[in-house]
């Protein structure tokens, strides 16, 4: 061959090839080029997202709690603003949107500004229609009817949601959200959002102005949304109003009811309550302060205060003496006169008059504080400390909402670092004998170690959910398995302990007599914890009943509010009177309703009836699967 | 060694064009208008500092005395294939493993590779006492380690850039035409079988095709035998395939069969360029753009905003500076006199022209692979500087003219 032929014939491709390259140019450029101009004008080839509806929440018997109600929203498109000014004012006076916060909108959209992007959502309809008519003038804005969620009492587990903030957009890159979606806040909004949220479909638009497909894609190109997972509670809603009742005027408390046979919560109220719905629309200044006003509203005091828990810590006590060989259900230590001498400093009994000698039952009935300071100067602290955490009232229980705080319970090494010492601590530990000092336990930690205690000395982790609903019917172990252990406690210790709770709302001189249920058997157990908040006690008490097997627990805490057997029980003994006159109620089985029966199946049209969502748009004719435009 | 009466000032200067059309449209590119409001994101800054240090390697190159310039090709290779084989391990971005990242910067080896790999193909195949049949198995073989590298990742488009430069290579170490038709025959087959029609023909073809190359008749029957074997076996293949098996093949071959993936990226460019029309929208005005349909409009779609904003006149101009710049490319050849350079630079202007032809084919639609990004023109440092590199190793061959030999 030439030695030139390589290069000759080199030269013939590189002409053949850029004349294909110019041919194939001018025809889109030139002879086309106002076809195509036309369409990008007017965005008719996009993917849309088509967003997944939001799973509800129900109670037990699916009545429910939090549903999706129809809203109509604002939304703009950056890419066709062509005044900001104009649109900057129009947005202040009718929605208060500063100029900033649509210039950082835009900023933010800065990639994808051919999409909508909510500006306001929950608008009422008044305002819709009175704004349409002005909207001619601002092609870059566009109502939308969506969702959004209402909450139908105030509460403080279910949470509530929002728009998702540039934070969490970026920390949650992969999980595919769209700027304009929601994401939970909070509660158990914010705790199952991945079964909740459901992911969002795409939708090719490739239709012009008079409704022809373009056929550039494939028609049967969409992907559907995959609706998100209704969650069952084990809330029961009649219960739970009558708790939120329950709270004495203006106090400040938490009262939660479980279920013993499984650690399901019933009932869960701290007060004051908050409506999370507020958070549905642009919160005003003076919702904010009202949100934000000294008794703290916004607080869960159920488990995300940590408070003394004063006497209903003592079988904790109790059962660490007991179990250790120290006492036994008959050990009479030493003498109640008001108080006891430990080391130069003299602690008081509650009571001035003194308990005398008295055994276990009898300590706990009459909640003699001077039998705890014995019996806890004979135990090192941090055995003590390993007690109360193998109690379970030291770490967080576990239970499904974000945030929940632990309790506390000192040992030697805490305080060491604290005091620079690990001797001499025998006053510290008379005060964390009784519940006092250092010990710090939420409502919850002692709710759910009150059910051990009913249970046996069987622990298990206290939650909410029960199954959920929707493609995927899952059972709570198949969401999370739940925690379950027994203490290891030996027959003789429960038994000493649970009869020193009978005692105390049956037997004579009993501190928690107010909690009186005809018909069944009440445990329970008072405490009125002196605290640093003021100079009235915390009021404590917490109890169980028990019908053919046990039942519920209750406890109530109410901050400052006096003594736990006088303010507390009375509370207590009204939830559980409420609970067992209508026990055949409470304890019916729930059948599923028919309009969830359908969701069980795994076929997408039964989705599509129980859950209506924002149907995907219809092509009136497109069947060619075409790539090329003809 | 710098020679400036041999340096190829016409070459060098049709590069530093095609460099700064580049920065122009990447500027445009990762600017976004949306009324009054103006941003920019920083890609044409640090193009401008990539150009700045791709001319440096090639000046440093020039410089680079020619026996060791020889002597690194070999370990570099392997050191590539190496990396190449690491790549794999690297977690997926967007559906394929082909960066590394560090620093924030991207190197892809399969960039490296096609320079690399044609400079030892041309070593290997050019050695003086090869038969025919040697030069074409060697250059085969040593081709398939990072085609089947390549196609793992998978990057489909370059791997062909690869295959095609391997054939070119060959017509320039004057291996028979016959060769190079037995070798893409069974793929000539593979497609023919779509119509029964077509295998017919194209066997019919490709038998006389050999007859007049003057092949020997057994040679002649046992490949049109493979060949009809291989047409009537294909579509038995095929269809016991499952079906999302297919699909998986043909989105492979066609990315616009996905239409929320690549396909839709490929009809946005398509808007977009003809959207621009004879005169454009002017620079930094496009739409499409501005708006962002494409999301990579920086790198692989670079072109769709040159023909978007600057329209027909735009897009025939880079054109015909691309189309100069290759044929200035073929004109070195026989200019070189030395056997495995003469081989090596049309390889490397093989590699290059089928690069740019498939990245503007795809923008305007005509060709479906994607991975592939225009020479000079998209944002990208590794590319920018292997490319540059590429020019100037023929800058250097031309420069060290009637040295040896």
């Amino acid at each position: 061959m030439n030695r030139s032929t390589s290069a000759f014939s080199l030269k013939i491709l590189l002409c053949l090839l850029f004349l294909f390259l110019f041919g194939a140019l001018f025809r889109l450029q030139v002879i086309k080029g106002s076809y195509y101009r036309r369409i990008a004008e007017n965005n008719f080839v996009r993917i849309r997202r088509v967003t997944a509806t939001r799973g509800e929440i129900y109670d037990v018997k699916y009545r429910p709690i939090v549903i999706n109600i129809p809203s109509h929203d604002l939304y703009l498109i950056s890419g066709r603003v062509k005044n900001i000014d104009a649109l900057g004012v129009f947005l202040k006076t009718n929605f208060g949107i500063e100029k900033e916060e649509l210039h950082n909108l835009i900023f933010q959209q800065r990639f994808k500004t051919y999409e909508e992007i909510m500006l306001v959502d929950n608008i009422s309809y008044e305002t819709m229609l009175a704004l349409s008519e002005r909207l001619n003038y601002f092609p870059e804005l566009v109502f939308r009817s969506g969702t959004t969620r209402e909450y139908l009492y105030p509460n403080h587990f279910t949470g509530y949601v929002g728009r998702i903030n540039e934070d969490e957009f970026k920390r949650y890159r992969q999980e595919d959200y769209s700027l304009n979606g929601y994401i939970g806040k909070g509660g158990l909004e914010k705790y199952y959002e991945i079964l909740l949220r459901g992911r969002d479909g795409k939708q090719i638009i490739q239709v012009d102005a008079r409704g022809q497909n373009l056929g550039f894609f494939r028609t049967d190109a969409d992907v559907a949304p995959i609706n998100g997972l209704s969650l069952v509670l084990s809330i029961d809603n009649d219960l739970q109003s009558f708790v939120q009742e329950c709270f004495p005027y203006a106090s400040r408390g938490a009262i939660v009811v479980s279920n013993i046979k499984d650690g399901g919560i019933l009932a869960y109220a701290s007060n004051p309550s908050y409506d999370p719905n507020v958070f549905m629309q642009r919160i005003s200044p003076d919702q904010w302060a009202e949100l934000n006003r000294p008794e703290r509203p916004l607080l869960d005091r159920v488990c995300q205060g940590a408070y003394p828990p004063g006497s209903v810590f003592k079988p904790v006590t109790a059962a660490e003496g007991l179990e250790a060989g120290l006492i036994n259900r008959n050990t009479l230590l030493a003498p109640c006169t008001g108080g006891m001498k430990i080391g130069n400093r003299f602690f008081k009994c509650w009571s001035s008059h003194g308990h005398g000698r008295t055994n276990v039952v009898d300590a706990l009935r009459v909640s003699c504080d001077v039998f705890f300071y014995d019996l806890i100067s004979r135990i090192p602290l941090d055995d003590a400390w390993r007690h109360a955490v193998s109690c379970g009232v030291v770490n967080r229980t576990g239970i499904d909402l974000p945030g929940e705080r632990s309790g506390s319970y000192p040992n030697t090494e805490w305080y060491k670092k604290r005091l620079g010492r690990s001797k001499g601590l025998q006053g510290y530990k008379a005060n964390l004998s009784i519940g006092q000092g250092e010990v710090l336990t939420t409502p919850l930690q002692i709710n759910t170690l009150y059910a051990a205690i009913a249970r046996g000395g069987y622990w298990i982790q206290p939650h909410f959910l029960v199954r959920t609903l929707g493609r995927g019917k899952l059972s709570r172990e198949q969401v999370q398995p739940l925690d379950k252990h027994s203490f290891g406690w030996s027959q003789s210790t429960v038994k000493a302990i649970q009869d020193g709770l009978w005692a105390v709302t049956n037997a004579p001189g009993g501190t928690g007599r107010a909690f009186n249920v005809p018909g069944v058997t009440t445990y329970g157990k008072t405490g009125s914890a002196e605290n640093a908040m003021g100079k009235t006690t915390h009021a404590w008490f917490t109890g169980y009943i028990v019908t053919d097997k046990p039942e519920i627990v209750i406890t109530v805490f109410l901050e400052n509010a006096g003594g736990g057997g006088a303010v507390a029980a009375p509370i207590a003994s009204r939830i559980a009177n409420y609970y067992v006159g209508n026990i055949d109620r409470f304890k019916a089985p729930a059948p599923i309703p028919d309009q969830f029966r359908d969701l069980e199946g795994e076929d997408e049209n039964g989705m599509e009836e129980g859950f209506p969502h924002p149907s995907p748009h219809e092509d009136p004719a497109a069947v060619v699967p075409a790539e090329e435009d003809a | 060694m710098f020679n400036r009466k041999k340096f190829d000032w016409v070459l060098a200067s049709l590069l530093i064009i095609l460099i700064v059309m580049g920065c122009i449209a990447i500027y445009s590119a990762s600017t976004t208008i949306i009324g009054k409001h103006h941003s920019t994101e920083n890609h044409w800054w640090k193009q401008i500092i990539f150009a700045v240090i791709s001319l440096t390697a090639v000046v440093l190159l020039l410089k680079l005395p020619m026996p060791i310039f020889d002597i690194l090709i070999v370990p570099l290779f392997v050191v590539n294939m190496l990396a190449l084989i690491g790549v794999l391990f690297v977690p997926a971005a967007g559906g394929a493993h082909r960066w590394f990242s560090f620093f924030g910067l991207h190197y892809q080896p399969s960039e490296s590779a096609k320079l690399l790999s044609v400079l030892l193909v041309a070593r290997v195949i050019s050695k003086e006492n090869l038969t025919e049949l040697r030069q074409v198995a060697y250059g085969i073989a040593l081709m398939t380690i990072p085609v089947v590298l390549i196609l793992m990742e998978p990057d489909f488009g370059t791997s062909l850039v690869f295959v095609f430069s391997l054939l070119v290579m060959f017509i320039a170490a004057d291996v028979p035409l016959y060769y190079i038709l037995l070798i893409i025959s069974p793929v000539l087959s593979i497609v023919s079988s779509l119509h029964w029609l077509a295998v017919v023909v194209w066997i019919l073809v490709f038998v006389f095709l050999l007859i007049r190359m003057g092949l020997s008749w057994i040679a002649i029957t046992i490949s049109g035998i493979i060949n009809v074997f291989l047409a009537l076996i294909m579509p038995v293949f095929w269809n016991g395939l499952k079906d999302y098996q297919q699909e998986r093949i043909l989105t492979f071959l066609d990315p616009t069969r996905d239409p929320l993936g690549a396909g839709y990226q490929i009809i946005q460019a398509k808007i977009a360029i003809g959207s621009g029309g004879f005169a454009g929208k002017g620079w930094l005005m496009g739409t499409q753009k501005n708006m962002n349909f494409l999301p990579e409009h920086h790198t692989d779609f670079i072109f769709s905003v040159i023909g978007e904003e600057f329209g027909f006149l735009g897009s025939i101009l880079l054109l015909t500076v691309f189309a100069l710049f290759f044929w200035r490319l073929a004109h070195a050849i026989p200019e070189i006199k030395v056997r495995e350079r003469k081989v090596a630079t049309a390889g490397i202007l093989a590699y290059l022209m089928i690069q740019s032809f498939i990245n503007i084919g795809m923008n305007v639609g005509i060709v479906p692979v994607t991975g592939v990004p225009l020479l000079f023109i998209s944002y990208g440092g590794s590319s920018l500087l292997i490319n540059s590199l590429a020019v100037g190793v023929v800058l250097k061959y031309l420069n060290e003219r009637g040295f040896i030999k």
